[in-house]
């Protein structure tokens, strides 16, 4: 465990110092001072490192907004809040780091490869808020479109991550107002509302047809 | 006057108009976003492009309100109904209230551990909205504190807002930009102290400290050790605002105290600090169980520098203006007569300014004054609807200090007639250093 986390740290050190990936495994594991098989014990390769990097980080969240007081009261809308504003100072630690994983990626609509290991954590969580917020009612529950909740949030995770790379506000304050706005609108979507009702009324109309027809329509 | 078609015209509708152009400019964001979304490389022109139309096109529908609100960025902006001025100042910051998470994160942020471990007991839910935060309740060592916490981006987007009603201002008052720039300078350095926490907490207990000799005036304690520049704590205190006051039948004797209160807080303020609160706002005022008028609130504090509070207040002092080449002296010293005006043009503004100081000075010329007369606010109101359709008074005149001192001055009559109440108006007299 001790290495895996000397691995890593060395890896961010070297990649922030030179600006790009060690030439390769065998050079870097001699850095090290350790063989490359040594080396492989921990990590298959320097993407894995990566990944890794962002995995730990969205555990770690996660842990931590967990221990607070007050996390037990809160609505599924205030614990996914709670995600993000953690998640985001958590980032800022290794912001340049991040930054530099992200700006490898092409930027496109698919996950970019270095955050595979992290949605499947978020998405796990997300998953437990939305069927808590379900439970309590707090959520519509939709037919086919309950499940796809957690991936509107992971669209959101996307989102955030993006605003916050190339915000430049002072505290990344904006980020702030970022996920205070998207994410009350998301929930507000989630949230039992007028659609709701009007779809209601839709399949009761048609339910009943036969009105329909004495009333001329 | 030329009407439009299509001229929103009730106040319903008005508003109507205003949610409307709100929710097209967030449909802009939300089109751009999600087009930002599938293809990252997209500018922001498109966007600007979308909302600069949208706002036109609702701004020019609404001109007479929009004129209002450039009107405001004139001197003579607080002579029109207060209401106005309230409106536009309120539909800046509509904001929903902060979540539980975002308000222990200002406070991780400002102190480095969230308020439970602060304060003995904090409600996460806001009591009140301030107008850029809002405010909780808390207790710490078996004291009642009130928290406000600072909406995030405040101060951002008030510098953006104003950038956008300036150019509507140009064409819609033929102003040049540097005209305009002054006011809308003076108005931005204002509400963009208003979001520096750290400094209201300064001069809100500066200035406690200075008035504590006013008799019937109450301050809350500051606590700048639990304060930051997105959140100040400070004692909270128990009363009623002046609405709620009201309601419950004060007697005469009772509302005059309070009116007293307030004229000799803001005329201490002018006279002797030579720097005043300048946001006589009702909701920055209470009236507490014992019968005192507590201040709650420091965010605007317009200093009064001398080259502009000697000619101006020296108008008020009576006989002054029965002396016309002294009269003319002042109006030229505070560009209210400029360099430029020819004979007919000063003659003209001379008159016109002349009538409007003697109109404010009214309350200073007895040695008691009774607010509760609607003669008198009758009399201001319509001189600001007749200045308001004077092509001469189209182009703002003044040196930039007039905006909040009439806006300070007007609120103080406003509230004492809402008070009905009759002060002695010659506790703090103007005094100059000649």
């Amino acid at each position: 465990m001790a290495n895996t986390k000397k691995i890593q740290d060395s890896y961010i050190d070297y990649v922030l110092t030179n600006g790009e990936a060690p030439k390769s495994v065998y050079n870097f594991a001699k850095e090290l001072k350790m063989t490359e098989a040594e080396f492989y014990k921990h990590y298959a390769s320097f993407d894995a490192i990566e990944k890794a990097v962002w995995e730990d980080l969205t555990l770690a969240t996660i842990i931590n907004i967990k221990e607070q007081e007050v996390w037990p009261q809160y609505t599924a809308r205030e614990k996914m809040l709670s995600f993000f504003y953690g998640y985001i100072e958590l980032l800022k630690t290794k912001r340049s780091f991040i930054i530099y994983t992200l700006n490898k990626n092409p930027k496109k609509i698919t996950t970019p490869s270095v955050l595979t290991n992290a949605r499947k954590v978020f998405e796990s969580f997300a998953e437990d808020v939305v069927n808590e917020g379900l439970d309590s009612g707090e959520l519509a529950d939709r037919k086919y479109l309950s499940n796809k909740y957690k991936d509107a949030l992971w669209i959101q995770f996307a989102f955030i991550i993006r605003f916050w790379m190339e915000d430049d506000s002072a505290g990344f304050e904006k980020t702030d107002e970022a996920i205070e706005k998207g994410i009350n609108v998301t929930f507000d979507l989630f949230q039992r509302s007028p659609i709701d009702n009007l779809f209601e009324y839709g399949k009761f109309l048609s339910r009943n047809g036969k009105f329909k027809e004495k009333m001329g329509f | 006057m030329k009407t439009q078609e299509t001229m929103p015209t009730t106040k319903v509708e008005r508003s109507a108009k205003f949610v409307k152009t709100g929710f097209r400019i967030g449909g802009n964001y939300v089109k751009h976003y999600s087009k930002k979304l599938f293809n990252p490389d997209l500018s922001r022109d498109e966007l600007n492009e979308d909302n600069a139309s949208d706002i036109y096109e609702s701004l020019s529908q609404l001109k007479g309100s929009a004129l209002k609100v450039a009107q405001m960025l004139s001197m003579d902006k607080n002579i029109l109904p207060k209401a106005y001025v309230d409106k536009f100042s309120q539909s800046q910051y509509n904001a929903p209230p902060l979540s539980g998470p975002l308000i222990i994160k200002t406070f991780t942020k400002s102190f480095g551990k969230p308020p439970s471990q602060i304060f003995d007991t904090f409600n996460l839910n806001s009591v009140q909205a301030a107008s850029i935060g809002q405010v909780h309740k808390a207790t710490l060592n078996g004291k009642k504190l009130a928290i406000k916490v600072q909406y995030p981006g405040v101060g951002d987007s008030i510098s953006s807002d104003l950038k956008l009603v300036k150019p509507f201002a140009f064409r819609l008052l033929g102003m040049s930009e540097k005209e305009l720039n002054i006011y809308i300078g003076e108005v931005e350095e204002r509400l963009l102290e208003e979001t520096d926490y750290e400094l209201e907490v300064k001069r809100s207990i500066k200035i406690s400290k200075a008035c504590k000799s006013l008799k019937n005036v109450v301050f809350p304690t500051y606590y700048p050790k639990l304060s930051s520049s997105k959140i100040i704590t400070m004692d909270w205190m128990e009363g009623l605002h002046l609405k709620e006051f009201l309601a419950t039948n004060p007697s005469q004797k009772l509302k005059n105290k309070i009116g007293q209160a307030l004229w000799d807080f803001y005329n201490f303020q002018q006279h002797d600090l030579r720097a005043v609160h300048a946001d006589p706002h009702p909701g920055n005022f209470l009236i507490t169980p014992g019968e005192k008028l507590a201040v709650i609130d420091f965010g605007c504090i317009k200093e009064l520098p001398d080259d502009f509070y000697e000619p101006f207040f020296a108008l008020i002092v009576p006989g002054l203006m029965d002396d016309k080449e002294a009269t003319i002296k002042a109006f030229r010293q505070l560009e209210m007569i400029q360099p430029n005006d020819d004979k007919k043009q000063i003659e003209f503004y001379y008159k016109a300014y002349k009538e409007m100081i003697s109109l404010f000075a009214l309350p200073y010329t007895s040695k008691v004054f009774d607010f509760s007369k609607p003669e008198f606010f009758e009399q201001l109101y319509a001189w600001g609807e007749k200045i308001a359709r004077m092509p001469e008074f189209k182009q703002p005149r003044g040196v930039k200090h007039f905006i909040y001192v009439n806006r300070t001055n007007f609120g103080l009559y406003t509230l004492l007639n809402e008070l009905n109440a009759t002060v002695r108006t010659d506790t703090f007299q103007p005094h100059f250093s000649k």
